[in-house]
């Protein structure tokens, strides 16, 4: 009678905390700062939107429309990988001219905004053009290349651990993350066919207390233990009392 | 009969007696939600890998969920024991064929054991649904966090109440100065680093931190990330921050062992 009571116990106590799961679920979340982008895509380019800084209580949700089949990815990278990224860019591009050198400073874009704004698409362009140690960003041609296509192709084998979201080729897209980490999150639309592609990104900010989908199967499984125990406790005491009745009137 | 019957069946006791339902269900429920409520990781975004881990443990251990957890363990140590003593259950206890220190052990088993399991174990299962990756990647981190805040205020106030009320023989009175020691503690942690602002020494920190490890622990994680406070006038390497933590429950242990003593020669009944 001892070890049904022992798992009735931790019975009620997983069905506790089954309950607590649910209510964490039940809490809406909420979806805010919209940030909309809408752009055309050059055949066998890819461009790239947003860098923010997400958490498993502080998803993402993305939608995506476009005119022709396009690929979409979600890249993240920790705030410490993505500072050594920089590094290695400042190393890699010592002297590289700004897009307007002839014009004065306070006009002139400055490399270092650029490394900071655009890390992930300029550290593949430097794994897929090791040799070129001198960028110039007025240069379209250098341009060209670093929103190559291929550059994107080959950066993501390099890095395949960044990639968070890879859905099939399609024209239209729609998903929410929540990231197992703090995690900078980028999205990033390729378009793989030989005609320009008109693209309308649409990214949300989305406030929870937990990712949904990760609670939901646990929050399940311990209630269903919790009450399945206590169901084995509340048969075994209602045949305890039943034979106790018996033998009082026997 | 066996020596683990009569230890079992004073644990069982104690058990009983310290978590009568829906009392461990209704602590349960609360550790479980208030992990997701209160975990933060606002905090840890300016941070980077183990400080960003330091700083969500820190927003778990903090004082609401933190002083659920104080009150469930002061409740079993003082009011149960306590309770025991008063009402001379005790000595029923100590009729049982077991050595004094056997029936405390199996009473801190139940009253402290049990809790520490439950707080820790429903915590790190919340932080592995909601961060899995911050759990995995510095899970060192995660232990030295939670093995700090466990030394204080938790098992320290545990270990004077354990004396208090081996002491008075009541159990009522040792969980208010319980509660107030708590309190007390809580508000002085938050001075304690404009005392040595204000001083101009770290020595009050440094005090602080053999009582309260977590002091020792913040120096050292948020002097590599964002500075804050008197992070700046100190920063402790990791084994002074070890070092500090065995001070921590050196304290903790020399408690235990003083209130196993009374209550193995000294306690009368």
């Amino acid at each position: 009678m001892r070890w049904i009571t022992l798992l009735w116990r931790i019975g009620t106590v997983a069905l506790a905390i089954g309950l607590a799961l649910l209510v964490a679920w039940l809490i809406p979340s909420s979806a805010e700062y919209p940030y909309r982008m809408s752009r055309h895509i050059e055949p066998e380019q890819y461009m790239t939107g947003g860098l923010e800084a997400y958490s498993p209580q502080n998803g993402l949700q993305i939608s995506v429309n476009a005119t022709d089949e396009v690929r979409v990815y979600l890249l993240g990278v920790s705030s410490l990988e993505l500072d050594n990224w920089k590094t290695l860019l400042r190393e890699a591009y010592p002297d590289s001219e700004s897009p307007d050198s002839e014009s004065p400073d306070w006009v002139r874009p400055d490399m270092e905004i650029f490394i900071e704004f655009y890390t992930v698409p300029l550290l593949f362009f430097h794994e897929a053009y090791p040799e070129e140690t001198h960028l110039s960003l007025n240069d379209s041609q250098t341009w060209d290349m670093m929103w190559d296509v291929a550059v994107l192709d080959k950066g993501l084998q390099t890095h395949p651990e960044i990639i968070l979201w890879d859905p099939p080729p399609g024209s239209a897209f729609s998903h929410e993350l929540f990231p197992a980490d703090v995690l900078n999150i980028m999205a990033v639309v390729a378009n793989p066919s030989s005609n320009t592609v008109e693209v309308d990104v649409e990214i949300k900010e989305v406030l929870a207390v937990a990712p949904k989908d990760r609670i939901i199967f646990p929050a399940q499984l311990l209630i269903s233990i919790g009450i399945g125990l206590t169901i084995v406790w509340l048969v075994s005491r209602s045949k305890g009392k039943f034979e106790k009745a018996l033998s009082d009137r026997g | 009969m066996r020596k683990g019957r009569p230890f079992l069946e004073i644990f069982t006791y104690a058990l009983d007696e310290d978590y009568r339902f829906p009392i461990l269900e209704i602590f349960a429920f609360l550790f479980a939600l208030g992990t997701f409520v209160f975990a933060d990781f606002a905090g840890g975004y300016d941070r980077t890998g183990e400080t960003m881990a330091y700083s969500l443990v820190n927003t778990l251990c903090e004082f609401p969920l933190m002083f659920i957890f104080v009150v469930l363990i002061l409740k079993n140590v003082a009011y149960g024991l306590g309770g025991d003593l008063d009402r001379g259950v005790m000595q029923t206890l100590f009729s049982y064929p077991l050595k004094r220190r056997h029936i405390l052990t199996a009473r801190l088993l139940s009253g402290l054991g049990i809790a520490v399991l439950l707080f820790l174990g429903i915590q790190i299962f919340g932080l592995f649904l909601l961060a899995p990756d911050t759990l995995a990647t510095y899970s060192s981190t995660v232990f030295l966090t939670y093995a700090a805040h466990l030394c204080s205020p938790a098992l320290l106030l545990a270990g004077l109440l354990l004396l208090l009320t081996l002491r008075l023989k009541r159990g009522g009175l040792a969980l208010i100065i319980g509660v107030i020691l708590f309190l007390a503690g809580l508000i002085f942690s938050g001075e304690v680093t404009y005392i040595a602002y204000a001083t101009d020494s770290d020595v009050i920190l440094k005090v602080w931190a053999v009582i309260n490890p977590n002091t020792a622990l913040q120096a050292y994680y948020y002097e590599t990330g964002v500075s804050l406070f008197a992070s700046e006038s100190w920063a402790p390497s990791f084994s002074e921050v070890l070092l500090y933590l065995g001070a921590g429950y050196l304290i903790v242990a020399v408690l235990f062992i003083v209130g196993y003593i009374y209550f193995d020669r000294r306690l009368e009944i």
